[in-house]
């Protein structure tokens, strides 16, 4: 039997090495954790974009109302992209190599909005073969130009010659 | 520091000669991974799940949505709650935009579910010409919806 007085002291850096935290339940819970919030994860969020028909396709024209109201229009085709109010072409944006001319169609579209009195509406008219995305991207653009109403209505191949 | 008892690739021999993983930089990871799925957690959620067929348009719109009567444009089908309702490929290169097998089952579904929203949400693919979504839109006019909105990723 060895006597107290000849215990073995180990200095309290050395007593540190030996003990070891279990980090088994903490990792138990980790692991449930992770799992949870990877089922709870949203990685993608959607939005929508508002839009409405042209009166003609909803309601027919009210003709009480007299005249129908002028708006600014954006025709998007794969030969150009164009600026229109009533039937003055104010912009033509050519589109180069299946390249859309978005950057100057936005610079455009402040610098029409500041001229006219027509700040609220507009409609984008696009041409069949546009795919929806390039509509979807030309819908941001007007709503980031203060258009607060987005219409969608369709093109004609030559606006001039109404067909 | 004893260095004798860390072994390679952090396992480590125990008092009784098994070995016994060190835990420590898996801990390390495992807080890393916890602090990111923390941070993007949202307690909203999505209302509205979109359509596994098809590829939504990216856009900039902060607008969250809420639960509609909801039109899916895939790039080969029209569908409505999942529910298959018309091939675009034939109707597609008619001149007339009505497409009746839409028109027939919304109001069908209408008649059925005595529903008069007037509130339309179309989840179309980015690809589909507009074409198709010009004449999807007109059908549903015709069955009285006249406020439309389009579901979109939001631009991070």
């Amino acid at each position: 039997m060895k006597l107290s007085l000849f215990r073995e002291h180990k200095i309290p850096s050395d007593q540190g090495d030996d003990s070891e935290i279990d980090v088994a339940p903490v990792m138990n819970m980790f692991i449930i954790l992770v799992t949870f919030l990877i089922s709870m994860a949203v990685f993608t969020h959607v939005a929508i974009l508002e839009f409405t028909l042209p009166p003609n396709v909803n309601a027919g024209l009210d003709q009480s109302k007299g005249k129908p109201k002028l708006r600014l229009t954006v025709r998007v085709g794969s030969d150009y992209m164009a600026i229109v109010l009533g039937d003055k072409l104010l912009d033509s944006l050519p589109v180069e190599k299946g390249s859309f001319p978005f950057n100057s169609l936005a610079e455009k579209l402040n610098a029409r909005r500041r001229e006219t009195s027509l700040q609220d509406e507009i409609v984008i008219a696009s041409r069949d073969e546009i795919a929806f995305k390039q509509v979807v991207h030309v819908m941001d653009i007007c709503r980031e130009a203060g258009f607060s109403k987005v219409g969608l209505s369709s093109a004609t191949a030559n606006p001039e010659a109404g067909k | 520091m004893n260095l004798k008892k860390r072994t390679s690739f952090g396992f480590g021999k125990g008092d009784t000669g098994t070995f016994r993983p060190q835990l420590t930089s898996l801990v390390d990871v495992m807080a890393i991974i916890l602090v990111f799925l923390i941070k993007t957690f949202s307690t909203e959620g999505n209302i509205i799940t979109p359509s596994s067929d098809l590829e939504l348009p990216v856009s900039t719109s902060q607008k969250k949505p809420s639960p509609h009567w909801s039109i899916e444009i895939a790039r080969n089908a029209v569908m409505s709650e999942g529910t298959f309702v018309a091939s675009t490929t034939a109707f597609a290169k008619q001149d007339a935009l009505l497409i009746p097998e839409l028109l027939k089952w919304l109001e069908d579904k209408r008649r059925l579910r005595n529903d008069t929203t007037s509130q339309a949400l179309i989840q179309c693919d980015k690809e589909v010409p507009y074409a198709i979504v010009k004449k999807v839109m007109y059908t549903c006019s015709k069955a009285k919806f006249t406020d439309f909105s389009v579901l979109v990723i939001q631009e991070e």
